[in-house]
This record gives C-alpha cells, sequence and structure tokens, in this order.
C-alpha cells in the first residue's frame, strides 16, 4: 500500500454544509402532527420511601392527556438496558417504585397536549416521601451502617478479610505472584486515589420522538449513538416484537457514551403507546445532569513495587468504582497494567451501588479514571527516583508497534529533555491506551448509471465515520470522494450497524464497507474483462475506469460499466459486504502538557497542550485531529474543574451549566497534535479507532504538571483551584511512599 | 401557563417581516423555532450558558433563550438560516466547513452567528481576541482549536474578498 488517492485528506464532513448552515435535523427540531409533550415528575430526595403519589390536581390541568405511574404501568415493563460497551445488564423499573434511589429520578410521566401543561401538571402531582439516609461517595457506602441502595444487598468479604457494603459486582485477576514481586522491590509506593463523578456533557440534551401507527408498529427518532441498540432496548424493556419497531437516529449533538438509549426514548414511546398520539420528550439541562448516564467515579489504591533503576516489577490495585445505581464498570480496572510490562500484577474491583445516577459510558470508559491513578504515580515514583518521567517510560513500556515511537513523536515535539518553566508552571507527560471495539456490521455499495458509488448503511455518525466510510470506499473504486453518496439508514431501511462507540465504527463498518466496495469492484472488472476480451488480471482500476494495463486506450467508464451491467443479464451491480469482527490492535496516546498554577487563588491554567495519537491509518486527517483535540480537552477539563457534586443529603448542587463548568475557547491554549500511523492488522487499510484513546491521559498528565509545578501530587480529580490553593496553604504537599 | 394575554408583535427575522400575536412569556428561540421554523438555532441550556441559542438582534449577539420575544419587537433578528448572503456560503460558513471547526454540529449555529458577530466588527482580530469573543459558546467536541483557525480563516476570506472587490475593474 503506498499512497493514497482518498485516503489522508482533509475534505469536510459530509455533514458540515448542513450544520454550518442551521439545516441539520436534530430530535428536539422534529414536530408531528398532533403531537403531545412530555415532563416528568422527578423525585427531589436522594432517598426515600414513596408512600403516596396524588395525581388528582395534575389532571385537571387543561391540556393534560395522560399521567403514567409504575403503578399504572405493566408488570411486563421494565428498564431492561443492554450497555453494549461494558456488556452489562441493567434492570429497574421505568419509573420509581416503592423507592427513590436518587436526586432527580423519575417518578411519574406527564403527556399533554403542550410543554408548559405538561410541566404545569408534573409540578401538581403530590407524591408523599419519607426521606431515608443517602450515601453517594462509595468510600462511605462499603462501610457497615452504610445506608443500603438496593434493599436485598449482601455484604462481601474483601481481601483483607473486611465486610463491604452495597457491592453490586466484583472482579478479581491476577497474573505472576505480587506478593513475591513487591518483596524484589527495593521501593515500594502505595497511594489512594479518588476521581468524581463526572457527566459526558453533550451540548444536545436527551431527546426522543415517538409514534404508534393503527397496527401498533412503533417508530421512534432520538439522539442516539446507536438506532439498532434503541430498538432492542424498545424491544425487551417493553415487550415490543423487534419486527413492530422501526427506530431513526437522527442528527446528534453530542454523546460520548451517554446516548445509548433508555433515558428518553423508552419513555416517549410510552407516552405514544398510552395515548395513540406522537410524543416528544426533550431534557432540559438540568434533568439531563440530574438523570442521564454519567461516568463512574473511583476510589484506587494502587500499589507498585519498582527496582532502583525504574524497573517495575509488581503493580495491585484495589477499587471500588461509584456506580450510582447502574453498573458495568468493573472491566476497566486493568488499565493501569497494559501499557507496561510488568511480571506481577493484580487488581480486586468491586461496582459500589450509591444514591447517585446510573453510571453509563464514557469515552474509553472507565480509563481515564483508572489512569489518573496509575499515571501520576508513576510520574510521582519518578521524581522520589530522581528520574526524568519518559525515562521511567522508555524503561518499561511494551515493545509494541508504535508504543515508542509515538511516546518519542512527543519527546521530540515538545523538546522534553530541554524543557523549561518559570515560577509555578510545571510540565507533566502521561500514556493512555485503548483497543477499539470490533463488531459486526453490514454494508452495501452499488453503482449507478452516471458511475458514481452510493452506501448504503446503518451507521451513527457522531464524529466523521460517515466521511471515513465514504472515504474508504471512494479509495477501494479509485473514485473521488464526491463520487460516492453515503445512504444513512433506520433500523427498517439499513443493514445491521454497531452503535457508535468503543471506537468501533471506522474499523467495523470500514471494514464491511470496504468488502462490499471490493465485491462491487470485482463485478466491475469481470463485466470490463467481458466487454473488452481481456483477463481480469490484465485490467487496472483507475480515474472512474477499468483499462487495460498494455493498452489504455482499451478501456470502459464506470458510468459505461454500471449502464452495460443494466443491459445485461447480471443487471444492476450491487456489492455487499459483511464483516463479523476480527481483532484490532491496541492503539497508545501520548499527552504532555505545561500548566501554570496561581498560588493565591489555586487556579492552573494549561499553557501547552501536545498530543500523539496512533491511528493505524489516517483516513482524514482532519477529523483524526478534531478527535485527539476534543478528547484531550475532555480529560484536561476533569482534571481541572468537572465534578458532579453532591450535599449531605445526596442532592446534586451544581445541575447547571454555571455551577458545572466545561472549559471555554479562551480558557485553552491552541492544541499540538501529532498523528503516527501503525497499522492495525484487520483495519480498513490499518485504520484503528480512535475516538477513546484522547480522553486517557490528560488527567494524569495535568495533574502531574501541577505536581511538577507545585509539589502538590493531586490525589484527587479535579484539582480544583479550592484543593490546590488549600493544600498550598496548609503546606501539606501529598508525595509517594 | 396559559394567560391567554397575547400582544401583537413585528420582527423582522433574516430580513423578512413577521407579524405574531406572543404571549409576553414566549421565549425568543421558542419563537423563532416553534413559530418560524427556523430550528437552526439551538437550545443547549436554557440558562444562558452555553450559547447554541445565539441571534443577532439588531447586530447584537444575544442568548435568545434568555431574551422575551416581546422585548424583540420592532428589531431586526439574524439567525443562522441567514447568514449566508444571497445563496452563497458566508466565508465563516465555508470556513467552518473546511477547517474542520465543528464536529456534532449542534453549538455550530451559535458559533457561526458569534463568529460572524466578531467579524462584523474586526476583520483581522488576534487569536486571542477570538478566543474571548468565542468565550460564551460551549463545543464538547472539537476542544476550539480548529474552531479559533476557522475563524481566523473566516477573516482572512472576507480580508481577501474586501481588497478584491475594492480594486478597480479590468
Amino acid at each position: 500500500m503506498g499512497s493514497f488517492k482518498v485516503l489522508g485528506s482533509r475534505v469536510p464532513r459530509t455533514d458540515a454544509y448542513d450544520k454550518v448552515t442551521g439545516r441539520a435535523l436534530y430530535t428536539a427540531d422534529l414536530v408531528l402532527p398532533g403531537m403531545i409533550y412530555g415532563a416528568f415528575v422527578r423525585s427531589p430526595y436522594a432517598h426515600a420511601r414513596i408512600k403516596k403519589i396524588d395525581v388528582s390536581e395534575a389532571m385537571k390541568v387543561p391540556g393534560v392527556v395522560t399521567i403514567i405511574t409504575q403503578e399504572n404501568l405493566s408488570r411486563d415493563y421494565a428498564l431492561v438496558i443492554e450497555e453494549e460497551v461494558h456488556a452489562a445488564q441493567q434492570v429497574r423499573g421505568l419509573l420509581a417504585g416503592e423507592k427513590v434511589r436518587y436526586h432527580g429520578e423519575k417518578v411519574a410521566l406527564v403527556g399533554a397536549e403542550t410543554l408548559e401543561a405538561a410541566k404545569e401538571a408534573a409540578a401538581l402531582v403530590k407524591v408523599d416521601y419519607e426521606p431515608l439516609p443517602a450515601v453517594t461517595d462509595p468510600r462511605e457506602a462499603v462501610k457497615e451502617g452504610a445506608p443500603l441502595v438496593w434493599d436485598d444487598s449482601q455484604p462481601v468479604t474483601a481481601p483483607d478479610g473486611s465486610l463491604l457494603y452495597n457491592v453490586v459486582a466484583e472482579d478479581h485477576r491476577s497474573e505472576g505472584d505480587v506478593d513475591q514481586g513487591f518483596a524484589e522491590s527495593d521501593l515500594v509506593y502505595e497511594n489512594e486515589y479518588y476521581v468524581h463523578r463526572v457527566h459526558q456533557t453533550y451540548i444536545e440534551p436527551q431527546a426522543a420522538v415517538a409514534a404508534v401507527d393503527e397496527r401498533g408498529r412503533v417508530t421512534v427518532w432520538s439522539s442516539t449513538q446507536g438506532h439498532f441498540v434503541v430498538r432492542s432496548n424498545v424491544a425487551r424493556s417493553l415487550g415490543i416484537p423487534l419486527s413492530r419497531i422501526r427506530s431513526i437516529g437522527m442528527t446528534v449533538g453530542g454523546g460520548f457514551g451517554a446516548k445509548f438509549g433508555g433515558v428518553v426514548d423508552l419513555y416517549a414511546v410510552l407516552l405514544a403507546l398510552f395515548t395513540k398520539r406522537p410524543a416528544k420528550i426533550v431534557y432540559t439541562r438540568e434533568e439531563d445532569l440530574l438523570d442521564a448516564r454519567p461516568a463512574p467515579g473511583l476510589y484506587i489504591r494502587i500499589k507498585t513495587g519498582v527496582k532502583k533503576d525504574g524497573t517495575i516489577l509488581a503493580r495491585s490495585a484495589f477499587a471500588l468504582w461509584n456506580v450510582g445505581v447502574g453498573g458495568g464498570a468493573l472491566w476497566a480496572t486493568g488499565a493501569f497494567t497494559r501499557l507496561y510490562n510488568i511480571p506481577h500484577t493484580k487488581w480486586d474491583a468491586y461496582e459500589i451501588a450509591t444514591n447517585t445516577p446510573p453510571m453509563g459510558a464514557y469515552r474509553a470508559p472507565g480509563y481515564p479514571q483508572v489512569l489518573f491513578a496509575g499515571e501520576t504515580q508513576l510520574n510521582q515514583i519518578a521524581a522520589d527516583l530522581g528520574m526524568d518521567p519518559v525515562e521511567l517510560r522508555r524503561k518499561n513500556l511494551k515493545a509494541e508497534p508504535g508504543f515508542f515511537e509515538t511516546l518519542e513523536k512527543v519527546v521530540e515535539k515538545v523538546g522534553w529533555f530541554q524543557r523549561e518553566k518559570g515560577e509555578w508552571e510545571g510540565w507533566g507527560i502521561a500514556l493512555g491506551h485503548w483497543r477499539n471495539a470490533s463488531s459486526p456490521a453490514g454494508c452495501i455499495v452499488s453503482l449507478d448509471e452516471d458511475g458514481t458509488a452510493k452506501v448504503y448503511t446503518g451507521l451513527m455518525d457522531l464524529t466523521g465515520t460517515e466521511t471515513a466510510v465514504a472515504e474508504i470506499v471512494a479509495e477501494t473504486l479509485q473514485i473521488p470522494y464526491e463520487d460516492v453518496t453515503i445512504v444513512r439508514g433506520d433500523t427498517d431501511s439499513a443493514p445491521f450497524s454497531p452503535p457508535s462507540g468503543g471506537s468501533t465504527v471506522t474499523f467495523s463498518v470500514g471494514n464491511a464497507a470496504w468488502r462490499a466496495a471490493q465485491d462491487l469492484r470485482q463485478q466491475m472488472i469481470q463485466l470490463a474483462a467481458g466487454q473488452l476480451n481481456a483477463l481480469p488480471d490484465e485490467l487496472v482500476v483507475a480515474d472512474r475506469k477499468i483499462a487495460v494495463k498494455n493498452d489504455p486506450e482499451r478501456s470502459l467508464s464506470f458510468a459505461e460499466i454500471a449502464q452495460t451491467a443494466l443491459r445485461s443479464p447480471s443487471g444492476p451491480l450491487i456489492g455487499k459486504g459483511s464483516f463479523g469482527g476480527d481483532p484490532s490492535d491496541t492503539n497508545i496516546f501520548v499527552q504532555a502538557v505545561k500548566v501554570k498554577v496561581d498560588p493565591e487563588t489555586g487556579k492552573t491554567r494549561l499553557l501547552r497542550c501536545v498530543q500523539a495519537l496512533d491511528v493505524g491509518r489516517v483516513i482524514n486527517r482532519t477529523q483524526c485531529e478534531g478527535q485527539a483535540e476534543g478528547g484531550a480537552l475532555q480529560s484536561a477539563s476533569w482534571a481541572l474543574m468537572e465534578e458532579m457534586q453532591y450535599d449531605e443529603q445526596g442532592r446534586m448542587i451544581n445541575p447547571n451549566l454555571a455551577d458545572y463548568r466545561i472549559p471555554t475557547a479562551f480558557d485553552v491554549p491552541d492544541m499540538e497534535t501529532i498523528l503516527t500511523e501503525f497499522p492495525s492488522r484487520h483495519g480498513p487499510y490499518g485504520a484503528k479507532g480512535i475516538g477513546e484513546p484522547p480522553i486517557t491521559a490528560a488527567l494524569a498528565a495535568v495533574a502531574s504538571a501541577i505536581g511538577d509545578a507545585t509539589g502538590y501530587w493531586a490525589l484527587e480529580a479535579p484539582v480544583t483551584p479550592e484543593r490546590l490553593a488549600l493544600a498550598l496553604a496548609t503546606r501539606q504537599p501529598v508525595r509517594a511512599r | 401557563m396559559a394567560t391567554g394575554t397575547k400582544v401583537e408583535i413585528v420582527l423582522t427575522v433574516n430580513g423578512r417581516q413577521y407579524e405574531l400575536a406572543v404571549e409576553p412569556r414566549e421565549r425568543l428561540l421558542d419563537v423563532l423555532r416553534y413559530r418560524l421554523g427556523l430550528t437552526g438555532t439551538k437550545e443547549g441550556c436554557s440558562t444562558g450558558d452555553c450559547g447554541a441559542c445565539t441571534v443577532l438582534l439588531d447586530g447584537e449577539p444575544v442568548t435568545s433563550c434568555l431574551v422575551l420575544a416581546v422585548s424583540a419587537n420592532g428589531r431586526a433578528i439574524t439567525t443562522v438560516e441567514g447568514i449566508a448572503e444571497g445563496g452563497n456560503l458566508h466565508p465563516v460558513q465555508q470556513a467552518y466547513a473546511l477547517e474542520g471547526g465543528l464536529q456534532c454540529g449542534i453549538c455550530t449555529p451559535g458559533f457561526i452567528v458569534m463568529s460572524k458577530a466578531l467579524l462584523d466588527r474586526d476583520l483581522d482580530p488576534s487569536p486571542r481576541k477570538v478566543r474571548y469573543w468565542l468565550s460564551g459558546n460551549l463545543c464538547r467536541c472539537t476542544g476550539y482549536h480548529k474552531i479559533v483557525q476557522s475563524v481566523l480563516t473566516a477573516a482572512r476570506m472576507v480580508r481577501e474578498r474586501a481588497s478584491q472587490t475594492s480594486q478597480p475593474a479590468g
């Protein structure tokens, strides 16, 4: 594979022009004839028994059509969510039953002619609560006497023999013998880290519209990362056969893992089923912060044994994931071991229920939390050993393709070993990684009479994957990108596709599209060979035509091939591609940052943000850079400012964008991004999934830069101005050992 | 809260005049989106923090979720649908598309409108000034770098166009 005609380009996204003109249609933009609007009654308590729900006053509000509570829901209904990324299943009531278990939990659903009437009625639903003690911190939730989130929960015995309460799942893994590893170590470091829960904070709140036809067939339009997942979740949760559901994915205003369904889509369908009218539910920002699928929090104690020369011999961890009333975080726990040659590893991980909303995926789910601890600790160890953090990595990094090379790119770009810093300034570096999910996908590519190609796919485009698939097809057929039309279908009209999550789409749908384009190309060559009286391997495909290699005058344009096919017994040319899922390869992400700390206020400012990502193969350079830059900032922001905050009673105190802050353009420097290409064995043209890795490293890089600037090694993320100012004022730098 | 009281107002939106009867409580955002069908203007937070609903009110950028429709009576409004000029994309729109200044696109209309407001006042803004001007608009996808590049590119395109048109023909 030498040079590419299309791959590596900077062509605009397929949807760019619709987005800059305001034409792109998002779910909240939909208005259907006769549509009603949904509004929720939500729990003001983090934990309470529901004694009585009285809807009589609410029903009197003009325009109210229905009010649904758990009491008038069929017992067959339940919230059944297959978390595709986590492979975990969550089953709960659709609405609160005897108890509410987090602030903002859905208690009742009102459907009304107008949104105003729905909200007015929701405010008039009287719910008698008996408040119960709540727990939002997993460190408290595991203690004896802590409020039990789930009544039937039984304590489990931890490795040290103590009892842990509120455990919903656990995982224990080991390789080698960590006890032996620690015994052989010159130095053993043990640190406790705590990462608060954060919200993905997509700018488009969750939204769905649903309608039911006369024969009971359901159509649901939603802001989702995977309309096929929405279909299966609606089927499982509401007991509707799959074939009776049509799921349409609208343009998505950001998801980052929180939009696999179950937050609003099921409820819009419920309203439509109850009232036989189209129904729309659009979350407010407050609702989204209270009751969506934010990332899990993490308490993790990491122990690392090293030789004096920096060789890592053993690493172990004890982890408590704060999963709220959900689950599915365990599998990420081992992320702190995978990049390095470590003979002895072990981890014990638990999912802890708390009175906070159910966890969901957030971009490389769990990795940012684990790597905050793992990579920050390595930098502390390097500082303690008087060793450069890059040298420590060089000594221990696995020799997998691209690992060293990508690290060295950042070293070179920063001028790491000549780096300079002023007063209260510091540098931090950290590594992250991901191995993209590989998922079943189908694709069809047809050739039109004008020689252009149409691609039929069921992908959901969040990150520019539609553009990537178009480029892969264009490259394979040797036609310009502009000659490819993507037909993005719904669950009725498209072949099966995985949801956009786990960095799977370019890899998996890209493979299916590549296979479909190859199939089409072979059919075109066969047909051209017959027409040109040549053998197939005497032909070359280039510039919208197929020609005889040694006699280029003998050629057929793609348009002629398509038209000939229409007149031939074989008929129109249609290529098919299916992909079942072949393994990908790990890609590394390297993050370096420079910060400046204001010692008076504790505020940390990013001065430089340099990152390198192994993408396997650049399909679209602009989109690859965009993924790296957006992920890096999300991670840096998690390090500095993002935190879902709860009061003593378990109520969230910052459910709005003035108090739950995310960075603005004025808060951040230019992004310096390097792409490396170490092809994946099975990726289309070697491409690896790239959505996840960019969020995995800046938490630790920023925390370490603060350590470099102040001597205060962060054990808690985010390192807010309050926390840092307090640490500096009390002169309690926290060091390893 | 349907009060039944309606107020007659006249809005000039993207150069076209609309006569409307609105309730005093109605937000400009809802009037644009649901009465006039101009759904390009987006709602992200309803509290003026995200900037997705930014429109120009007599040329001044405002978050339309915080503006009552009655207070826009008699005034001129430009939404993202009115940024293109004579059927051609405005340089700001071209630049955002070409430079990758957008991903999911939900914040894009607000950024496009705010960027145009800046270029209406300054054809050669510094990168820092661009960042300052855009600090009322939140984007979660891009990390802002390519957005800033888009505005700088758009400024250059507008300057080049101005210098071309100011030269005598022939």
